[in-house]
């Protein structure tokens, strides 16, 4: 995978409380990232990016808002979020890294 | 609390103050938690954002915070444990500021001098007191029919005194230079208001008469370029006034305030003003040789950070005089040419606060009214200053100050010699306007 196509994956962090819990609790980072990202895709550029060893990735998408105008309906942007599990005794600082 | 001070250079005192770890990291995690209560962070709620994402945020910007705050209380505890006495506000730096561990920094500041006063009964002053003579009163009297005089136009050559009104034209090395010409100008000869030589020149014309006059400026001429220089003015006269004196009337009182409807009383009116002004000239005139001397036998170092005080509100002063252009930035002015008198200033204080401690003196209500009622005496309206002053704290304090300050001069003056002498009026005024410059 080329280095532009990373840069093209991982928008960047995805902060919550949800977020931050599973960072805590089960080691788990959430990004946002393209739509069309793939699973090993994300593994590998967050691998890159941040110099961590990637266990496992979990994705979903998140449909957009349906929201009334006065031109008709309008839909907010798909969000696709992807959940990185990293190897034991592994983490990521986000202010570090940017 | 471990507090160190030591002395770096003159009245400099550099003070160590070590501040336990387990303080400064409590005030920080309380006030992490405070501020976890109350920020308000995207994709949290409100109040339930965890205190890890609060300190990843704020926590640098919180720590400056508190520690900032913890110096300022250790360094006033360590100030009066220490029992020093700042001038100034410190400059504080840190040498150990990691989290978890002990902090420690260090101020430097200035402390007041010790003013070891030297005894007063070397001095020696001179105090001298005015007579005012019959002489002056006439003088003073003459000037102020010369204030009111109404010209009148004669038909004769202009002679000393006489009031003209010219054309002149200025010429240096046969050219017309700036500012060296006018229409119409009114010139009072003899007053002075003109170059040497320019006045006298003019002496002796008739109406219509146009006399090329040569004269030199002088040296010391404002305009750099002119002085020194040769210059001759073609000047054409139109117009000669003799001054007409108004008589002494009562007319000529009122127009000057007095009440009185006869020469005599007019006279002792103006006797009096002119002792008042004789006296309070004199008085300035002690009170400045007095603090010359203590000046000069008190020598001691001066907290800088004083000085620098001094100097801003030196210029602030310079400002107010220079009419407050919106333009003009004081700070622009160098410091150098207010050290000096800030200098002075700050030592003068320093002295008289010694003088005034040492010598226990207080400002009584007494005094303080027989000062104000001298004060309000050289107005109209005597009471409504009286009251002015009375009723505005800040005045009433300025009074006090003044009051206090002429208790410390007295005090000075009692233990040392002074030897009475008598001046004439004119000499008096003189010494006035030479303090003033």
């Amino acid at each position: 995978m080329n280095q532009e196509r990373i840069y093209q994956v991982v928008f960047g962090p995805h902060i919550s409380e949800k977020a931050t819990i599973v960072a805590e609790d089960n080691s788990q980072y959430v990004f946002r990232v393209a739509s069309d990202a793939t699973k090993p895709e994300i593994k590998k550029a967050v691998e890159q990016l941040f110099e961590v060893k990637v266990e496992s990735v979990r994705t979903l998408i998140q449909k957009g808002k349906t929201k009334r105008t006065q031109r008709g309906m309008g839909k907010r942007n798909d969000v696709k979020k992807a959940y990185v599990r990293l190897a034991a005794g592994q983490e990521i600082d986000f202010l570090a890294a940017e | 609390m471990q507090v160190s001070v030591e002395t770096t250079t003159g009245l400099e005192r550099r003070m160590t103050v070590g501040v336990p770890a387990g303080e400064v990291d409590n005030a920080v995690s309380q006030k992490l938690k405070e501020t976890a209560r109350r920020v308000r962070i995207d994709g949290f709620r409100p109040g339930k954002v965890p205190v890890s994402v609060v300190k990843q945020r704020f926590g640098a910007g919180i720590r400056a915070e508190v520690l900032e705050e913890v110096v300022r209380n250790y360094y006033v505890k360590a100030l009066t444990e220490e029992k020093v006495v700042p001038a100034g506000s410190p400059s504080i730096e840190f040498t150990k500021d990691a989290a978890g561990e002990d902090v420690e920094f260090t101020a430097t500041f200035e402390v007041f001098p010790e003013v070891e006063l030297a005894p007063f009964d070397g001095y020696e002053f001179e105090k001298s007191s005015a007579e005012v003579t019959d002489a002056d009163i006439d003088t003073m009297l003459e000037n102020l029919q010369k204030q009111r005089a109404n010209y009148v136009s004669v038909e004769r050559p202009a002679v000393n005194g006489d009031r003209v009104k010219i054309d002149f034209v200025g010429k240096v090395d046969g050219e017309a230079f700036e500012g060296g010409s006018a229409e119409g100008q009114s010139v009072t000869l003899g007053s002075g208001q003109m170059i040497p030589g320019f006045e006298s020149g003019i002496e002796g014309m008739s109406v219509g008469q146009t006399k090329a006059v040569e004269v030199t400026f002088p040296e010391d001429y404002g305009n750099e370029e002119l002085a020194g220089k040769a210059a001759v003015f073609d000047i054409t006269l139109h117009e000669v006034a003799e001054a007409e004196l108004p008589e002494l009337n009562e007319e000529f009182f009122t127009a000057f305030g007095a009440e009185g409807k006869d020469l005599e009383t007019f006279k002792a009116e103006v006797r009096k003003n002119m002792e008042r002004e004789a006296r309070t000239a004199l008085e300035g005139a002690l009170k400045n040789s007095v603090i010359d001397q203590l000046v000069a036998s008190n020598e001691f170092d001066v907290p800088s950070a004083l000085v620098a005080d001094e100097i801003q509100r030196l210029k602030q002063q310079a400002l107010q005089q220079f009419g407050q252009q919106a333009q003009f930035d004081v700070n622009t002015l160098p410091d150098e040419i207010f050290k000096d008198q800030a200098e002075r200033r700050v030592k003068v204080g320093l002295i008289m606060n010694e003088v005034i401690s040492k010598a226990e003196i207080k400002a009584d209500d007494e005094t303080v009214d027989a000062y104000i009622n001298d004060q309000a005496s050289v107005y109209q309206d005597p009471q409504q200053v009286i009251d002015y002053y009375k009723s505005n704290d800040e005045m009433l304090n300025q009074v006090k100050a003044a009051v206090v300050e002429n208790a410390a001069i007295d005090h000075i003056l009692k233990a040392s010699k002074v030897a009475e002498t008598v001046v004439s009026y004119e000499e008096a005024i003189k010494s006035k306007n030479a303090a003033q410059g």
